[in-house]
């Protein structure tokens, strides 16, 4: 007999679980459905133990239905009478709410909640991460760098909000879609950057969010009304640097940058899923940041080598970029483009001119490419003075190697 | 051969908040270990039970529910296998998935009843 079942298929189960019983009960009953959910889990874990069912899924549908009649016994009739249920109990067939497309409707309704405006970004974050992908407490605060407690804050505050803001479970209106849609991409391309650009050790969870990222755009991708050059653009993003996962990191765990990095070891399936995403994607009327950071993340792709990097087209992408998204981060981009395309003087100008307290944790960048200068420049008495002011500003472990490893070749 | 208990005791999953993923792993430790021993032919039983538990004790006899504050301690399943000695049975429970929870395997000899 079959001795695997499918990779995170407990935490998927547990998203789509969650997501058909709120359909069912309501979003006030939230908290109720997921302690119900958690202990199919535990029941699977003990009765899976001598025997895994031959189709464990159907398994998990069977157990989330009698937890359903359960849970329907336990929320006391006149509450459920008085809340006006969407469907009534009575009226739908429980058998109904477990098709496949009944199942993704209620996870997209699920991820428009958790990306709802009256909820703050990290609450957004926490409440998707939780709700939608089965992370638990502990795993969401490694994955976000933060505490345990200050992750159970984020989710009761979200969860609080839900019931007082009568935020209903819902798609939202035709009208707003392409606005609450935004919010939904943002809170995917965050999970996915939480996972890329990671700043812990753990390398398993990033994966794992970058995964779960791809995996909601997707669902995103589904539905119809949701298709628009954003989401097929994001989608694109996100084939394209993840089929980078691999190369980024050496096998002791230290950060390979794009120049040294073994191109082979790129994954080119996920690149022709993200090219063919990017073809979609123009066939739709809107921009957005993402077209523009996938045709950045393209061009390093499509150079045979680093030196064959067509920098000229990467510089009018992020020229594009700060004009449609103007921030300091992207300006440092341009200058660091600029160095590769040894226009020196223009660097010079304007490295001088980044603010680096909007730079926030990011600020080490900026010195370290004015120690890329200073060296290119020969200087290498400055270069390693700047050098040792990013390795000062620097919190990021693998950053640091990095950049220490940088340093050693400067001397 | 004679036929031994291993009785696990430990904190229950659900206390523990594991996460799905975890569970997950959990579920998979357990099958590799209990299918190594089906397929060595040494199982005479084994069940798991369930987290509620009841008590009666005392000439009065004094009902309590719990979950009692010593949670770490409860009874969470046992397994039935025969080997040849305790020696033999400890060997197979090296393969408990759950000692890094801080689980325990306890190994008793069943009593045989001569006629």
């Amino acid at each position: 007999m079959d001795s695997q079942v499918v990779d995170h298929l407990f935490r998927h189960q547990y998203g789509k679980m969650i997501a058909v019983l709120t359909n069912f009960f309501g979003l006030s009953h939230l908290e109720l459905i997921e302690d119900a959910v958690q202990d199919t889990f535990v029941k699977a874990t003990q009765q899976w133990r001598k025997q895994i069912p031959e189709n464990p899924e159907a398994w998990f549908i069977k157990s989330a239905k009698n937890r359903t009649i359960d849970l329907l016994r336990k929320v006391k009739a006149d509450q459920l009478r008085s809340e006006k249920l969407a469907h009534g109990a009575a009226s739908i067939h429980l058998n109904d709410l477990f098709l496949d497309h009944e199942i993704e409707d209620s996870q997209l309704r699920m991820i428009f909640v958790a990306c709802h405006p009256e909820l703050a970004p990290d609450e957004q974050l926490a409440f998707a991460l939780k709700t939608i992908s089965g992370f638990s407490l502990k795993e969401i605060a490694a994955a976000l760098l933060t505490k345990e407690e200050t992750i159970k804050k984020r989710l009761s505050r979200a969860r609080k909000k839900v019931v007082e803001k009568k935020i209903r479970f819902e798609f939202p209106d035709k009208a707003q879609i392409p606005t609450r849609l935004q919010g939904v991409l943002r809170v995917i391309y965050l999970i996915f950057n939480e996972g890329f650009h990671s700043t812990k050790r753990e390398a398993l969870i990033d994966r794992e969010l970058c995964g779960e990222a791809l995996r909601l755009n997707q669902l995103v991708l589904k539905k119809e009304m949701l298709r628009s050059g954003s989401s097929y653009a994001l989608f694109g993003l996100l084939c394209f640097h993840a089929s980078r996962l691999e190369s980024k990191l050496s096998e002791d765990g230290q950060l390979i940058d794009l120049e040294s990095q073994d191109r082979s070891l790129w994954h080119f399936p996920l690149i022709k899923v993200g090219n063919d995403a990017m073809n979609k994607a123009v066939t739709y009327p809107d921009q957005s940041i993402y077209h523009l950071e996938a045709a950045i993340a393209a061009e390093h792709l499509k150079a045979k080598s680093f030196k064959d990097t067509n920098w000229r087209a990467i510089l009018e992408h992020y020229k594009k970029l700060q004009k449609l998204n103007p921030s300091e981060l992207n300006r440092l981009n341009i200058i660091i483009v600029l160095l590769q395309l040894q226009k020196y003087e223009l660097v010079l100008g304007q490295l001088s001119t980044i603010d680096e307290s909007q730079l926030n944790q990011r600020a080490y960048l900026l010195w370290a490419t004015w120690a890329d200068f200073h060296f290119k420049m020969d200087d290498k008495k400055s270069a390693l003075k700047y050098m040792d002011k990013a390795l000062e500003t620097v919190n990021n472990t693998l950053e640091k190697h990095y950049l220490l490893q940088k340093r050693n070749d400067y001397l | 051969m004679k036929d031994f208990m291993m009785i696990f005791i430990g904190e229950t999953y659900a206390d523990m908040g594991l996460s799905p993923e975890q569970l997950q792993e959990r579920m998979g430790k357990w099958f590799t270990w209990s299918n190594k021993m089906e397929a060595a032919g040494i199982v005479k039983g084994g069940e798991a039970l369930h987290d509620p538990v009841r008590r009666i004790s005392g000439p009065d006899r004094v009902v309590t529910d719990g979950p009692f504050a010593e949670s770490k301690e409860l009874v969470g399943g046992y397994f039935i296998v025969s080997a040849k000695d305790m020696d033999e049975v400890q060997e197979i429970a090296q393969d408990f998935p759950d000692y890094d929870l801080g689980s325990t395997v306890e190994i008793r000899e069943i009593m045989v009843f001569e006629d």
